[in-house]
């Protein structure tokens, strides 16, 4: 907290200047106008949260973004619900963008090397500095941006115009082939919109869109829209084809364990089967009849069965979708199987129904080839000048790219990072940006989409820090060109006065709504509506693509849902939060079938050495049921060596068993390239995992099922027969609260209406719903939570230990998991938190009174008051009370605790915490509505859980249950509702589950 | 009476000559001490530095030092804690209860039992607060008036142990320092110097006159008829820390008298442990003889054989009730991960002690000593065992783990031992670790033809 003068004059400035909020940029600039999205008050009042809209930059997907700061900083980012791409949701990395903005270990300034050495400069050198480079660099300058918003864009190449050079865009993750497919398929040079909420039948050919496609959030929540069972008893089936359960195959209804490279064939052999003579398939139907079910089948490693089972489904079960591999498996053939599944739609006639080919993403689609040129131009030392910003090839891409010899061979390396990477770290001059949240930008998620960025706060003053726009506008002036403002904020400004229309009204008004709403639609035409498949004019194949090497086990590398392709490897949220699909936190795991495992005597944790024909490395095993035998699998993004202090020599880097090839003809980077050995090393290492039983459910009721068949639609919610409750009462069994009726709405229980728990109809009984038949396991309520409630992340050490302090888990559970053949998948996902007891078992075992029940039934903890006997969390059946073992809060650095939340304590040493209803959100609800005289209760949905707002699948509820109107006891009202174990130990929890649903029978308990 | 008290008496202690033998025997161990004290005596300091040092690490570092985490929240310490309450126990139950009862036998070792309660207790007590969170607050578990109108919560089975314990302390000290009196005054007779000095300080002028031995007598009963009930109580209401819990393994009816046999056994077999050796090094083998020792080691069978009936029950309804979550907890407890602590239990508690079914065992001195030394280390596995198996597989599967006690806990549970033998030894040397007075009444004519029927009650 150094920064108590600055902070004031800020609040001053604000104060000031009325009705908008006023950022004076670098103190000599003159001041750019911000607009907070919610009626602002006459200046900012200390303790009271404002709100500003913007786009998150934290992957591709860009989705909108409100920004809760508090007295001038950045505390919580949360989805923007007017934004079409996140829809009021958000991912994990879009919370742990904020751990990217006070990154400790950001670059306090510019630096040039010098010496060998990097050291410190100020911005006028280091401006005249580049300006001189470029100058005598005569034209050949490149420039390599990651995915820009289309202002920078056109600025960079305004700028790269002017000085003579180019721009080459560099997508760590890509969609590369799917855009190519689309170009051969119809002639659209774009990516296809889904309609996943509206299929019927979802196929993923591999495709993780819940993970790291995309668009996460969107998709994930189209996903829990299709996939949820509605009040109508209809339920949409999802079916995931691939040699790996992602977090989206855990999903699945079914899981067809195709080869690698199996998708294109499995998918025109279903196209076959679907077209027949009909010709449904234009110029596709000779390459259609070549894919035989029954040969086609026994290569992909699946019957011929259920190839023809799966056909008639996609035809019948209609609307249908399949979506083609996604970022995550790049095989050789990855267009023509991106182009088989284009096919497929199309003979089901999903084309203009469930698939569009307008209006789809528009970034990440740029492939490796691009590089791969500057690469060698580069190396032939045709770049005297070469700018990287927002990317980092020198971690991202294979060592066989040769990125690191050709980037260091350019006379002059500039990087633009904000913090140290691995391609700075090779630089000779860096000009650290500022954070997006720092920054004025826009992106286009969509065609005519424009979202508008704001700066949420001053610069963190760390770092001297300064907007890459900025730089390039100087450095421009500098060399005497004008690129069209002084500043970026104006040359953004008047770029979208440019596309401002006169319909729109005037600017000064559409602009002021537009940063308030964060977005301004343009109409665009629809282009392709009519398009038809056309005859492919590049030469492809549709077999299984060629894998180098001669090792048994091919393996597959894909996209960490934390850290997508390792840039967010330096938080320590991220590196802590479970992973999706395995649990384990921290370090990196290879993913072996325990069948494989079991062969070569492996138990988990066991070290064994990788060896592809491109390197080799050493990690530890992870036994995962959820892959093919012949496969093993690593997540990209770990391993960094220059990229922080959380980052650096944590997991290992799978890019190094990667060779640099591009596929054909998309020149997308290749990541499922070779098989591999693997040999034990005979060490090991415990992996930080969270989970305590393999996930196993131990035949207990904690997250049951209920098949599709058995439900009874419209049918409400029965309570439990409580039997084994109602037994010991019938034998004299001594049972201290009454078992029957007890719903979360009979809190206070009997016995207990006394001074404020008299009057329960006055109060509100706080009570939340989940349905599990939409949770997808994404994990962002977990990050959510951690941001909102100031929870501390501990290291791996301690999550070793057991002491991971999360107050939100997501449980996983495998019911059925085959991956010998095609068969029903079932993968239970349970978000575990405080289950605010009625009858809560913590309560009277503390001896100092420091959790009880408040009278809306909220489980309280009172920090100040533990004494840390951890006789509660003993006592807790459900195991969410998590202990302060160390000062862990104490432990995060200066200015990583900037994003502490102010209405919500940071705990010392030796408490328990635990969730308690993000009881700072409800207080300040029950202040407004007691201020502004609508009684006690706020109204429903005026307050949202972190958890709950976070989630994409919707899957989260919360309210005042007493009220038969409110959200959560209209959802609770439920035939699928059960509570957590309450019927062995009658807990009555006020927090209600709804039963996954399943197409297959499932057994009563479990 | 008398005929039988002499014969018990002549059958005690054959080879007692005379009265005043008591006398020197006895204090003479209170004389300068040899080497091997010396170098018991500097371990146990060196023992009770490192029980400090570990404790002030973990009060500047955090409990994080410990092995804890959050499935199991308890360890080490309080299974020390529960381990240190049992041993306390038969200290009491052979002092009060078997004065009671008229055990014949009692004389010669109670003095060293009850020392050993207090001590026991004294280091039982230091674990409540060595497992807080924030040790610094631990007052706040006292109901002690403040202007917030704070109270501990009463329905708190911690709060219970409060009392328990401290209570149990005040009343074993106070018996303990009482039946001593007599005992300190003869000490204080042969004493010079400083030490004589001590001595008329704590013998509180005691000159043995009628009028003080009535008295004496008077409160001695009041004393152990006080203390009784204690050593049923105060061991229950440590169960209840478990079985009030709704934890599987811990929430089970048979839990306090399961405990307070477990209590004693676990004192008697310290009790054989520490006086084997003080009979053999002070030669006190004609005030402890074979019979004595014979009869602790009854007790010791009969307590074992409740405690293994205990195990057994335990195994039965879990398996009898049916209760998944029940059953494969104490699945768990036999072939889990903690398996080998649970068959140390099973082995040093129930099948080693079947031994003493032996007269020739009970009889065999080291025999005897090393049953007891496994009868304690089986008895401190027992509460790791209820304590850490139990909640290291609870109800939600997900968020099982597993405990490792860190070095931090090992120096503590090693310095407790310490702590305890560091005040035993002073102990030892100080106050006469046999009762004198007593010894004396229950020894053969003709050093006394008839007893009165007004000391009988002094007896």
């Amino acid at each position: 907290m150094t920064d108590g003068i600055k902070r004031r004059d800020f609040l001053k400035v604000l104060g000031v200047t009325g009705a908008g909020a006023t950022l004076a940029g670098c103190s000599t600039k003159p001041a750019e106008r911000l607009l907070p999205y919610l009626t602002m008050p006459e200046d900012i009042t200390p303790g009271v949260a404002t709100w500003y809209t913007t786009v998150c930059e934290g992957c591709q997907a860009q989705c909108g973004m409100w920004v809760r700061t508090r007295e001038g900083r950045a505390v919580k980012v949360e989805g923007n619900p007017n934004h079409p791409v996140s829809g009021g949701a958000l991912c994990s990395k879009g919370h742990a963008t904020l751990q990217q903005l006070y990154n400790p270990d950001r670059y306090a300034g510019p630096m040039v090397r010098e010496n060998g050495a990097l050291r410190p400069a100020t911005w006028e050198e280091a401006e005249t500095l580049l300006s001189q480079r470029i100058q005598s660099a005569a034209g050949n300058a490149l420039f390599v941006s990651g995915h820009m918003g289309p202002t920078m864009t056109r600025l960079v190449d305004q700028f790269v115009g002017a000085v003579g050079g180019r721009r080459v865009q560099y997508d760590a993750l890509s969609e590369a082939p799917l855009r190519e497919a689309m170009r051969i398929a119809f002639g659209v040079d774009a990516l296809p919109k889904y309609d996943i909420a509206g299929a019927r039948l979802l196929l993923s050919f591999g495709n993780d869109f819940i993970g790291s496609g995309a668009s996460p959030v969107e998709y994930g929540r189209d996903f829990s829209r299709m996939s949820a069972v509605d009040e109508h008893g209809s339920k949409g089936r999802f079916v995931f084809l691939g040699p790996r359960l992602s977090v989206t195959g855990l999903n699945a209804d079914q899981w067809v364990p195709i080869k690698p490279g199996g998708e294109a064939s499995v998918a025109l052999a279903m196209a076959n089967i679907i077209a027949g003579d009909s010709g449904a398939a234009g110029p596709y139907d000779a390459v259609l009849r070549a894919f035989d079910p029954r040969t086609t089948a026994q290569a992909a490693g699946v019957s011929e069965d259920d190839i023809r089972d799966l056909a008639d489904r996609f035809k019948n079960e209609g609307p249908s979708l399949a979506l083609g591999p996604g970022m995550g498996a790049h095989h050789r053939n990855a267009t023509a199987a991106n182009l088989a599944v284009l096919i497929l739609n199309a003979v089901a006639g999903n084309v203009g129904r469930t698939i569009s080919l307008d209006g789809g993403p528009t970034q990440a689609a740029r492939p490796y080839a691009d590089v791969e040129g500057a690469i060698g131009a580069m190396a032939g030392g045709q770049v005297g000048v070469v700018m990287v910003h927002g990317a980092n090839p020198a971690f991202t891409l294979p060592s066989g790219s040769g990125f690191n010899d050709a980037f260091g061979s350019v006379g002059f390396k500039v990087s633009f990072a904000q913090a140290p990477d691995e391609t700075s770290a090779m630089a000779d001059l860096i000009l650290p940006d500022n954070h997006f949240l720092e920054s004025w930008g826009d992106s286009e998620p969509r065609p005519g989409l424009m979202t508008l960025r704001q700066p949420v706060m001053l610069p963190v003053p760390h770092f001297q820090s300064k907007h890459t726009g900025d730089v390039l506008l100087s450095v421009g002036k500098r060399l005497g060109h004008d690129l069209g403002g002084a500043t970026f904020y104006e040359y953004l400004r008047a770029a979208h006065e440019d596309l401002h229309t006169p319909a729109m009204g005037e600017f000064e008004t559409a602009w002021q709504d537009a940063l308030k709403k964060g977005l301004v639609q343009h109409d665009v035409a629809p282009m392709h509506a009519d398009a038809q498949l056309r005859a492919p004019d590049a030469a492809l194949t549709f077999d299984a693509p060629a894998l180098d090497g001669d090792g048994d086990l091919t393996l597959l590398v894909y996209p960490s849902p934390r850290f997508g392709a390792g840039e967010f490897a330096n938080s320590p949220w991220m590196l802590e939060l479970p992973d999706p699909v395995s649990k384990i936190t921290w370090h990196s795991w290879l993913e072996i079938n325990p069948e494989t495992a079991d062969a070569r005597g492996l138990e988990n944790g066991a070290f064994v050495t990788v060896t592809s024909p491109y390197g080799s490395l050493t990690v530890p095993v992870w036994r995962y049921p959820g892959i093919r035998e012949d496969a093993v699998a690593l997540a990209m993004g770990a391993g960094h060596t220059d990229y922080g202090r959380y980052a650096n020599g944590n997991g290992v880097n799978a890019m190094e068993l990667l060779p640099a090839v591009s596929e054909q003809p998309s020149g997308a980077l290749v990541t499922i390239a070779t098989k591999v050995t693997i040999v034990p090393t005979g060490g090991g290492r415990r992996l930080a995992t969270v989970e305590g039983s393999n996930g196993s459910q131990e035949g207990r009721p904690i997250a049951p099922a209920v098949a599709l068949a058995s439900l009874t639609p419209g049918a409400g919610h029965e309570p439990a027969d409580e039997k084994g409750l109602k037994e010991l009462q019938g034998v004299g069994g001594f049972v201290p609260v009454d078992a029957q009726g007890g719903t979360p709405e009979a809190f206070p229980l009997q016995g207990s209406r006394h001074a404020p728990y008299d009057k329960p109809e006055e109060t509100a009984r706080w009570a939340m719903a989940i349905d599990l038949d939409k949770c997808t396991g994404c994990s962002a309520c977990v990050t959510a939570c951690q941001s909102e409630n100031n929870v501390p992340f501990v290291g791996e050490d301690q999550v070793l230990m057991g002491r991971e302090m999360h107050w939100m888990r997501i449980e996983r559970y495998y019911e059925k998991v085959d991956a010998t053949a095609a068969s029903d998948l079932d993968v239970r996902f349970l978000p575990m938190l405080c289950q605010q007891c009625g009858n809560a078992p913590c309560e009277p075992v503390c001896p100092v009174f420091a959790t009880y029940s408040t009278p809306e039934g909220v489980n309280a903890q009172i920090y100040n008051r533990c004494v840390g006997t951890r006789y509660c969390a003993n006592n807790c059946p459900y195991k969410v009370r998590v202990f302060n073992w160390y000062r862990f809060t104490d432990a995060i650095p200066e200015p990583l605790n900037w994003q502490f939340n102010p209405d919500c304590t940071v705990r010392d040493n030796g408490v328990m915490e635990k969730c308690s209803f993000c009881m700072q959100r409800v207080r300040e609800a029950e202040n407004r509505v007691a201020l502004e005289d609508r009684g006690s209760i706020p109204g429903d949905g005026e307050v949202l859980m972190a958890c709950q707002q976070s989630c994409p699948a919707e899957a989260i509820v919360w309210g005042n249950i007493r009220d038969p109107n409110s959200r959560v006891a209209r959802v609770s009202a439920n035939q699928r509702t059960y509570r957590v174990l309450n019927e062995e130990i009658n807990t009555q929890p006020a927090v209600n589950y709804l039963k996954k649903v399943t197409f297959h029978e499932v057994e009563a308990e479990g | 009476m008398a005929t039988a008290t002499t014969e018990r008496g002549a059958l005690t202690h054959p080879d007692v000559e005379r009265l005043s033998d008591v006398n020197t025997d006895i204090l003479k161990i209170l004389s300068r001490p040899g080497k091997g004290w010396w170098a018991l005596f500097l371990l146990a300091a060196a023992g009770v530095g490192v029980f400090f040092t570990s404790w002030v690490i973990q009060l500047v570092r955090g409990i994080g030092v410990s092995g804890l985490n959050d499935p199991v929240g308890w360890g080490v310490y309080i299974t020390c804690f529960v381990f240190w309450v049992g041993i306390a126990h038969s200290g009491t139950l052979i002092s009060a209860i078997l004065f009671l009862f008229r055990a014949p036998w009692r004389q010669a070792v109670y003095r060293t039992a009850e020392a050993m309660t207090v001590f026991a207790v004294m280091t039982a007590g230091l674990f409540p607060l060595i497992h807080l969170g924030r040790m610094w607050h631990g007052y706040w578990l006292f109901p002690y008036p403040n202007s917030r109108f704070l109270w501990p919560n009463f329905k708190s089975p911690l709060i219970w142990d409060v009392f328990a314990v401290t209570t149990y302390f005040t009343v074993s000290a106070t018996f303990f320092f009482l039946g001593t009196i007599p005992d300190i005054a003869a000490a204080r007779d042969g004493a010079t110097g400083l030490r004589k000095r001590f001595y008329q300080v704590i013998s509180l002028g005691w000159r043995g006159t009628d009028r003080q031995w009535h008295h004496f007598g008077k409160a001695y009963i009041f004393l152990a008829a006080l203390a009784t009930p204690l050593v049923l109580s105060v061991h229950s209401v440590v169960s209840w820390d478990f079985a009030m819990a709704i934890v599987p393994g811990w929430h089970a009816t048979i839990f306090a008298p399961y405990f307070v046999a477990g209590a004693i056994y676990s004192g008697v077999a310290m009790v054989i442990t520490l006086i084997v050796p003080m009979r053999k090094v002070w030669g006190l083998e004609k005030y402890v003889t074979t019979k004595h020792i014979d009869a602790l080691a009854k007790l010791c069978l009969l307590t074992s054989l409740i405690v293994l009936y205990s195990y057994l029950c335990e195994f039965f309804l879990a398996w009898y009730s049916g209760g998944v979550i029940e059953r494969a907890s104490f699945w768990n407890r036999l072939f889990g991960p903690y398996w080998w602590a649970t068959w140390t239990m099973l082995t040093c508690n129930g099948l080693v002690p079947i031994m003493l079914w032996f007269k020739r065992v009970r009889h065999s001195i080291p025999a005897l000593w090393v049953i007891s030394i496994f009868v304690n280390i089986g008895m401190w596995f027992e509460r790791y065992v209820i304590i850490v198996t139990s909640l290291h597989h609870e109800y939600e599967p997900f968020a099982w783990g597993m405990y490792r006690p860190s070095h931090v806990e090992v120096g503590i549970l090693v310095g407790s031992f310490a702590w305890f033998g560091f005040w035993f030894l002073l102990f030892t040397r100080i106050l006469p670790p046999v009762a004198i007075a007593e010894l004396k009444e229950v020894l053969p004519p003709p050093l006394r033809k008839i007893r009165k029927p007004a000391e009988e009650a002094h007896a």
